[in-house]
């Protein structure tokens, strides 16, 4: 396979009949030999699925490069433009597969359901917590209870508690990643802010955190 | 489908102090999702060539430092970028 430039990946990808086949064929080629080392930290490639997965992957890949391809700018090599893509396919399929068997109701009624038992420890309980600690963790909860409206609350829970990953708990909030991002950017700068306005930072609060 | 209580006081400790962790990276002016999507390529060939990304793309790298989605798709990249070099 001889190396294209990115002038000329564009021009033959635009083109018509054999050089355009031909093109298409050396980029399916280029992604399904690439996407094998992303998705190895995610799926064994001896799982049943890998296989398919970069085929189906890879497939998906060439129709969105022909679609977006007006949306290349030449800022990198157009080959890590096309793994850009073939990556957020694959890893938006293998989060959604992740959490396609968990009941999506269960999920986001059932409070108690997800969380480990660690995580829902009582603040007040153990005897080892100092009143430090304990303060903090009350003062700190108050300050969310005034400054978080309820749907980055909702985030956090998901993002945060459930471990969604952020299509998945965008798509149960009726948003999209880039809106929730946002959502939790307004949220983490309010506290910024409260917590400055009450003379505090992050430092100290975690530093009490840490006395026990 | 009923809507979860989300009453802070459900808030276990752990998230808490991750919130208050996360404070320490966040600024004013950060990044969105979209806006890393749209320059990743191009971040992960400087970091692959050695580049200061931290200096070249801050707001990039603070990004990466918050969102756990990006991160993972900016390593895989990477990943693809150094298993793919000949060398
Ligand atoms: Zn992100």
């Amino acid at each position: 396979m001889n190396a294209r430039t990115n002038e000329s990946w564009l021009e033959d990808l635009r083109t018509t009949g054999p050089v355009r086949d031909a093109a298409l064929d050396d980029l399916h080629a280029i992604v399904s030999k690439g996407l094998p080392y992303a998705l190895s930290r995610w799926l064994s490639p001896d799982d049943p699925l890998f296989t398919p997965l970069v085929e189906e992957v890879s497939q998906e890949t060439l129709l969105r490069v022909l679609d977006q391809l007006d949306t290349f700018e030449g800022r990198s090599m157009f080959t890590t433009w096309v793994h850009k893509i073939a990556i957020r396919i694959a890893l938006t399929e293998l989060r959604r597969k992740r959490w396609q068997d968990s009941s999506l109701d269960e999920l986001v009624d059932n409070e108690e359901n997800p969380a480990p038992e660690r995580l829902m420890a009582d603040p007040q309980a153990g005897p080892e917590t100092s009143t430090e600690r304990a303060d903090m963790l009350t003062r700190i909860r108050r300050i969310l209870d005034e400054e978080l409206t309820e749907k980055q609350r909702q985030a956090l829970v998901l993002l945060g508690l459930q471990d969604l990953p952020m299509e998945e708990a965008a798509r149960i909030m009726k948003t999209n990643r880039n809106a929730l991002y946002k959502l939790l950017h307004d949220a983490r700068l309010r506290l910024k802010r409260r917590l400055a306005a009450e003379d505090l930072n992050a430092q100290e609060v975690l530093s009490a955190f840490e006395s026990r | 489908m009923t809507q979860p209580q989300n009453d802070t006081n459900q808030l276990p400790d752990e998230l808490i102090e991750n919130l208050i962790r996360s404070l320490e990276h966040t600024e004013d002016k950060e990044c969105t999702c979209d806006e890393v999507y749209a320059v990743v390529d191009q971040y992960a060939e400087a970091e692959f060539r050695g580049e200061d990304v931290q200096r070249l793309m801050p707001l990039i790298k603070q990004h990466m430092e918050l969102c756990h989605n990006c991160c993972e798709e900016y390593e895989a990249l990477l990943d693809i970028l150094e298993k793919n070099d000949p060398a």
